[in-house]
């Protein structure tokens, strides 16, 4: 299996092949197993052949039309506007002649994972230089054409120019016959254009999906007719793992008009156990038969686990120093504690999130010819294309997953268990089968962002100087339950952990005993499939990190903003590596540095608001993107209640690419933040979460909206990733504003009024 | 048979009379910009026009719309203004709950030209945005609250005296 990882495109090395095929132009990487039947055969034959294995392609037409090929999901971050620009800037492409289009699964792509905030950061280099070698092409074949020397060419505009001669892309493709393969040597040397010559990178743009995003016509999964499909809803057992039908009554069930019967599902990959699937020929025929159903079951073990077992279970491990995985092992920490004068100890608790992605999850499948047709959005499809094949008994490449636009992805999507009990429907009937969860449905099946309990120590000696930070974080772990083999091994070797359950807790501060644990929660991962959340880790072990700092920084009697800086030395591992991290944590002190300034920070504010600041440095250490937020929040001493008025936010992700895709992302994650830090939590509650609509689970909306103050460091450094990062720092900073207004120190994920106010000085 | 004007076409459908009118609009008439958000008329991605007024049709019966006007996105057929300054705005993320921002945003409109901040932000936050794109929606909606400003002032008495000074 292909390395989950997110240095897996740049670590292969492929040719790149470009041809005159059918009429038109083709450029495509080749595989990399392949290189010298490549060189020999030439371009030509190879992609007439259909032997390339790019991982991503683009195409000119006689008209000019540049048609580029994207394998990342699109759910909201404009993916396919940032990646054919970086194509179409290295080409010298008009803008106007750019189309993209979504594909399926076919083996050709690659591996196929959205997620991480990884895409920009992973397609720069190899997109620039599968451009730059399109451009060459192209250049060459024009040349020839003007009775030009190709070195007095440069491409502009979709022509290329030589002095006041000049033909146009479609003329080349028309014209010229190019047969051309650029070894991967050849392809590593092209660099990305220089930045003061870029027409296309980090000049503004508008997004390519947005036009059919308002007038009804984008297509997502929801959206998909097969030919005599059935539709079907499913019925959710009590618990995730463990559940068998022991009887069905669907007596009731066989009044509701258009009722087809039920079936239930046998599922030898064991993603649902216990699942009965409700058949009808209208999806509402569907839902009222399932609301009619009667089903007895035999219960899994989780049965009776509530929100605060596992909380339980996760404070007894924090506490427990031999618990867990070594991440960080700097200096001694044990020599710390023991000989610390003075200590502090604090435990940050996150409660279960639901992803709530506004398009409940569903599939649509169909078998063809001994091929299972899967339709959906789904961000990891070479994850769950094994799954698939396994409940189905089928062989891999006998299963297609068809993309569409997610109605939101915030790693719900990262799963494709919804994708089984669909498929194995319709192979159960024998027909084309549409499965569509309820709200209900999709918040009982939901990978939670799994409840966690971090415990932080920190220590002084007798002259008050902090002597290191001890940090153990425990949670379920969502690598653990669908891959576990992308887990690496701790420090102290002592066993695996997920490496986006901890991210962040290695953090950029410099401190001479720092020890950070990795623990899994077993009840945690027994009752649920622990899930990925916008920004996963960061997002809950930037809580702990952030309010502690902040804490410290307290007891200390030294401004928040001073201390963080003081440990910002960007000395040893911080230091940071050219190109992705260059400048290290020094470039996380001067966003500091500048949000300081951009948010006043510092200034006499009313009764009862306060600043709160906090950092945060990305997903993970070798893709940082440098972020700070300040928040302005008011607290209302009697009821408890935060109003946020502003949320000022700075980053620093280098070259921003899309920028004002990178703007609405960040818009986005903020409130995203926001919304996990005051509005959203939920529990389990006897093995199921107890929140499963609007009702009682309540995202921000728009009365809820602060003043936004986002800006990006302009450079042209690397580019990193910006769908999540945003995120990380805001809750923290909301509390650290909380303890800044009203002297309330909150620990707690969501922050609710009562607690404030429990927490209020007397 | 129930029987109502659909994007000002005239339909009849022989849907059970307690269909929401969500799926019939979706899966018997194949609209498909009208989405299923949450089934309890708590998100509003499933807004339509009911002659004029913005409903939830995933929670409305189909047998009460008999004889009714019902408009969806597809209705507004790319011409609305809130449309272009949608994309102008580049408001959408995901985009699956913008059928129904727009829609309810166009029925604030029709009835209130010149809304106030608070009157967008009190009408529009029944409409759940996951991607979390308030405040581009709202900065749309007064882009074009401040357009349809001028046309509202045409008929303005103020203003009308002035064009008649202007004119005479």
């Amino acid at each position: 299996m292909t390395k989950f990882s997110k240095d897996t495109f740049e670590k292969s090395r492929r040719s790149f092949l470009i041809g005159s095929i059918g009429g038109g132009l083709m450029m495509a990487f080749a595989p990399s197993i392949n290189a010298l039947e490549v060189a020999s055969g030439g371009a030509v034959k190879q992609l007439t052949d259909k032997l390339f294995s790019p991982t991503v392609w683009f195409e000119i037409d006689t008209n000019g039309m540049i048609l580029v090929n994207i394998a990342r999901a699109e759910m909201g971050q404009h993916v396919g506007t940032a990646i054919a620009r970086i194509v179409a800037d290295e080409l010298g492409a008009d803008w106007q002649n750019v189309e993209i289009k979504h594909v399926d699964t076919d083996p050709k792509w690659g591996y196929m994972v959205t997620g991480g905030s990884w895409s920009v950061f992973q397609t720069y280099v190899p997109m620039s230089q599968a451009g730059a070698a399109g451009r060459t092409a192209l250049i060459e074949a024009g040349a020839k054409l003007l009775g030009v020397n190709p070195q007095d060419c440069k491409t502009e505009n979709s022509m290329v120019v030589a002095g006041n001669k000049s033909v146009s892309f479609a003329d080349v493709v028309k014209n010229g016959k190019i047969d051309r393969v650029f070894s991967a040597d050849e392809l590593a040397k092209f660099q990305p254009k220089n930045p003061e010559s870029r027409q296309l990178i980090a000049k503004p743009s508008k997004a390519l999906d947005i036009p059919a995003k308002t007038n009804g016509s984008a297509k997502y999964g929801i959206d998909v007719e097969l030919e005599n499909m059935v539709y079907a809803r499913p019925i959710i057992p009590p618990t995730r793992h463990g559940c068998v039908v022991r009887s069905v009554d669907d007596s009731a069930a066989k009044k509701v008009k258009g009722y087809q019967g039920y079936k239930i599902l046998k599922d030898p990959s064991d993603t649902v156990q216990g699942w009965v699937s409700v058949l009808a020929d209208s999806y509402y025929g569907a839902v009222k038969a399932g609301n009619a159903l009667q089903v007895d079951y035999d219960l899994g073990e989780t049965a009776n686990v509530s929100e605060q077992d596992i909380i339980a279970v996760g404070e007894t491990l924090a506490k427990d120093k031999t618990s867990g995985t070594l991440v960080v092992d700097e200096g001694n920490v044990a020599k710390a504690a023991e000989s610390a004068k003075t200590s502090l100890e604090s435990i940050y608790r996150t409660s279960s999130v639901l992803h709530f992605a506004l398009e409940p999850v569903n599939a649509a499948v169909e078998i063809i010819d001994g091929v299972c047709h899967v339709h959906c959005g789904n961000q990891w499809q070479s994850l769950f294309l094994p799954v698939v094949a396994k409940a189905m008994g089928m062989a891999e490449d006998k299963i297609i997953i068809h993309q569409y636009y997610l109605g939101g992805g915030f790693g719900r999507r990262l799963m494709g268990d919804y994708m089984i009990p669909a498929a194995l429907t319709a192979q159960a009937i024998g027909k084309p089968v549409k499965l569509v969860f309820t709200r209900e449905d999709d918040s009982r099946f939901d990978s939670v962002r799994s409840p966690s309990v971090q415990q932080m120590n920190a220590y002084w000696d007798a002259d008050e100087k902090l002597l290191g930070i001890e940090h153990g974080a425990a949670a379920g772990w969502p690598t653990l339950a669908v891959a576990p083999g992308f887990m690496p091994e701790g420090v102290d070797k002592k066993g695996k952990y997920d490496p986006f359950s901890i991210s962040g807790a290695n953090h950029w501060y410099t401190l001479e005993n720092h020890r950070v644990r990795a623990i899994n929660n077993p009840l945690a991962q027994k009752t649920f499939v622990p899930g990925f959340l916008r920004a996963v880790g960061p997002g809950w072990t930037g809580w702990a990190v952030e309010s502690f700092m902040d804490e410290i920084a307290h007891k200390q009697n030294v401004d928040p903003i001073d201390f963080r800086l003081s440990l910002l030395d960007a000395s040893g591992k911080n230091a940071g590596a050219s190109p992705v991290s260059v400048g290290g944590a020094k470039r996380l002190a001067k966003v500091l540095a500048e949000i300081r300034e951009k948010a006043d920070w510092g200034r006499t504010l009313p009764k009862n608001q306060g600043l709160g600041i906090a950092i945060s440095a990305g997903q993970e250490r070798d893709m940082p993107t440098w972020g700070a937020c300040v928040a302005h929040v008011e607290v209302d001493p009697e009821t408890g209640a935060v109003k946020v008025h502003k949320l000022t936010g700075l980053l620093d992700c280098g070259t921003v690419v899309h920028p004002d895709g990178a703007l609405s992302q960040t818009e986005g994650s903020m409130l995203w933040g926001m919304s996990l830090a005051l509005f959203e939590g939920t529990a389990f509650e006897k093995g199921q979460v107890k929140d499963n609509n609007l009702n009682t689970y309540t995202p921000l909306r728009m009365n809820n909206l602060p003043i936004l103050d986002i800006n990006f460091v302009q450079n042209t450094e690397f580019p990193t990733g910006l769908g999540e990062p945003g995120l990380i720092a805001v809750a923290p900073a909301i509390a650290n504003a909380i303890f800044n207004a009203v002297g309330a120190r909150v620990r707690d994920l969501p922050i609710r009024p009562k607690a404030i106010l429990a927490a209020m000085p007397t | 048979m129930i029987e109502f004007l659909l994007n000002g076409k005239k339909i009849t459908s022989d849907a059970e009379a307690d269909t929401p009118l969500l799926w019939v609009i979706r899966d018997e008439f194949g609209l498909k910009g009208t989405k299923f958000g949450c089934g309890i008329a708590m998100c509003g991605a499933c807004t339509v026009h009911l002659n004029g007024s913005p409903v939830r049709s995933c929670s409305l019966p189909v047998s009460v719309v008999a004889n009714a006007d019902i408009r969806t996105i597809e209705g507004l057929e790319d011409q609305h203004p809130l449309q272009k300054a949608w994309i102008e705005h580049q408001v959408p993320q995901c985009g699956y709950c913008q059928s129904g921002q727009i829609m309810q945003a166009s029925a604030l409109l029709a009835t209130n030209a010149n809304p106030s901040e608070d009157e967008i932000v009190a009408y529009m936050s029944g409409n759940l945005c996951r991607c979390m794109t308030y405040s581009r929606i709202k900065a749309a909606i007064q882009d074009v609250a401040t357009q349809s400003d001028s046309v509202v002032q045409i008929y303005n008495p103020k203003t009308e005296a002035k064009r008649t000074q202007g004119v005479s």
